[in-house]
């Protein structure tokens, strides 16, 4: 017949394959909700308000002097640096040595709203560091933060330098005038100050957007697709589900911190211009003297690397070193590539120097 | 005393405010027998409830007007991604890859346009207008919210959040004197 339709075997082989996929799926993997993402033992050796100070248990027999606290970013929750025993950051550090410590800065509520950034720089990270400094018997720590929490990281090193041996900034968010995400394009445009006068905290809705427009489609469809595709592969969906999990669960940022992170970093780039005031002081990034290692990644689509660089010619260390990753954002911190490069040279590194 | 009216916005304004104040008028001697409750209350704000449902209604012409700004911008950048994907497709070769390759085509080309969109200047700027006129509307119900919470006598939100400062406050007061406290204690024991 002239107007026979032909349609390749193969392309309905995998379409059955694929709908029966989808059919089997609830039966071969965990609801998102029931699986559990803090997987290294740990104590929660500290708690102010809603924030919680965690302690790894060692995984050596000797460990580093000086101890490791890492700050969490302010986006999404801590456990995307444990979300998988093999591409855990945390285990990884245990492993080689360090005493790990890491922030929490739990779920905000309504009653948080007034919580600004002298209060995330000047309390809460502040009783961490003079808590792990006393629980040690050291006089300072090594500081690492992540994204915002390197932010957060390097003003608290700018005011405190006497309480940090040694900074490290991950991907942390700097320049906010050179940043070329479409994170930064919404930034610079939203009226703060109408929103948290309105609202109250960030809800968590404004981040779901912002995490909806960077590469819509193929995180919002090929993914997807390939969960399904690849529904038998125990591996894949396990931590296709974890992290899934961890993107899922954004708390609401504290209305005060969050109008000041807009104004100060994106709308105004206070920071970088050694102009920015936390808890009425001035931040200068020339305060910043002990070793950095600043860690960014080159196909980073939430803080562009144009953004985290100038941390690096901004401070007054001599002791500094910049590392390029041909990696994404949660590339960085949670994937093959950081267990096996990025976690080397950083734990390399934080030897030499504790 | 003769009101004239340019536009049927500014007349229905009027209409409402002018039989709000009326009704309020004629039942306020009656009803401030019962001097105290929620019923009375409620009469005293009823006009606040009309003011801000016609200011809404100003702002939530502004709202459709950016709304329909943020659509234009996704539907005319998805027809043109559309289209550029088209005059790909006679070049893909019909084999049994042809799917994958369809597929591959059309997210690399609507993934490179929508994210052209999203990184410009006039998407940001309309977008930043949306998400203000959302506000505004927000603004509004959060007035309507007051009105009834106060007409209650339950706390509304002003006087939460005065609780929430008050509690910050003294949050940071505690926190200073128990960090002193440690200090002073840390200096004695040395």
């Amino acid at each position: 017949m002239a107007n026979e339709l032909k349609i390749d075997p193969r392309l309905v082989e995998e379409f059955l394959n694929f709908s029966k996929n989808i059919a089997e799926a609830p039966k071969l993997v965990a609801a998102p909700d029931e699986m559990i993402l803090e997987t290294t033992p740990h104590d929660v050796a500290y708690t102010e308000d809603k924030v919680r100070l965690l302690h790894y248990k060692p995984l050596t027999s000797t460990q580093n002097k000086v101890p490791l606290v890492i700050a969490y970013a302010i986006i999404n929750r801590h456990h995307i640096l444990d979300i998988h025993p093999k591409k855990s950051w945390v285990r990884n550090l245990l492993e080689q040595g360090i005493d790990v410590y890491m922030i929490d800065w739990g779920s905000p509520t309504n009653i948080d709203k007034y919580l600004d950034m002298d209060d995330y720089v000047n309390v809460y990270l502040d009783h961490c560091v003079d808590f792990v400094k006393h629980e040690s018997g050291t006089d300072n720590v090594s500081l690492q933060g992540y994204c915002t929490g390197g932010t957060l990281a390097a003003i608290y090193a700018a005011l405190h330098p006497k309480n940090v041996k040694n900074l490290v900034a991950t991907a942390p968010v700097i320049d906010g005038w050179k940043d070329t995400t479409v994170v930064s394009n919404i930034a610079k445009h939203v009226d703060v100050e109408k929103m948290v006068k309105t609202i109250g905290n960030m809800p968590p809705e404004f981040m779901y957007y912002c995490f909806s427009i960077l590469k819509p489609f193929e995180q919002g469809l090929e993914k997807y697709i390939n969960f399904f595709r690849n529904i038998h592969d125990e591996n894949y969906v396990d931590n296709f589900l974890r992290v899934e999990k961890w993107l899922g669960d954004t708390p609401p940022i504290p209305g005060e911190l969050f109008k000041q992170w807009i104004k100060d970093i994106y709308q105004d780039n206070l920071l970088i211009q050694n102009k920015m005031y936390v808890g009425g002081k001035q931040i200068s990034l020339k305060n910043i003297t002990m070793p950095l290692f600043t860690q960014v990644a080159v196909g980073d689509h939430l803080v562009s690397p144009e953004c985290s660089m100038p941390l690096h010619y901004a401070v007054g260390s001599e002791d500094k070193t910049l590392r390029m990753y041909p990696t994404g954002h949660v590339g960085m911190i949670a994937s093959s590539l950081s267990q096996k490069k990025v976690l080397t040279e950083l734990g390399q590194w934080l030897k030499e120097r504790s | 005393m003769k009101t004239e009216f340019n536009d049927p916005l500014s007349y229905y304004k009027h209409l409402t405010l002018f039989w709000t104040d009326l009704m309020y008028l004629m039942a306020n001697k009656p009803a401030s027998l019962l001097s105290a409750g929620p019923m009375r209350n409620f009469a005293t704000n009823i006009k606040k409830i009309s003011s801000e449902i016609i200011e809404a209604n100003d702002d939530l012409v502004e709202f459709n007007t950016k709304f329909l700004d943020y659509y234009k911008q996704l539907s005319d950048t998805w027809s043109e991604a559309q289209k550029k994907v088209n005059e790909k497709i006679p070049a893909i070769p019909n084999d049994a890859e042809r799917l994958e390759t369809y597929k591959r085509i059309w997210i690399d080309i609507f993934e490179t346009d929508f994210t052209e969109l999203f990184d410009s200047g006039k998407f940001g700027e309309n977008y930043g207008k949306l998400v203000a006129s959302e506000l505004e509307l927000t603004k509004h119900w959060n007035n309507i919210m007051s009105v009834l919470l106060q007409s209650a006598n339950l706390p509304n939100r002003d006087e939460i959040d005065d609780v929430y400062k008050q509690l910050h406050d003294l949050r940071r007061k505690v926190a200073k004197i128990e960090s002193d406290l440690q200090q002073k204690g840390e200096q004695n024991g040395k």
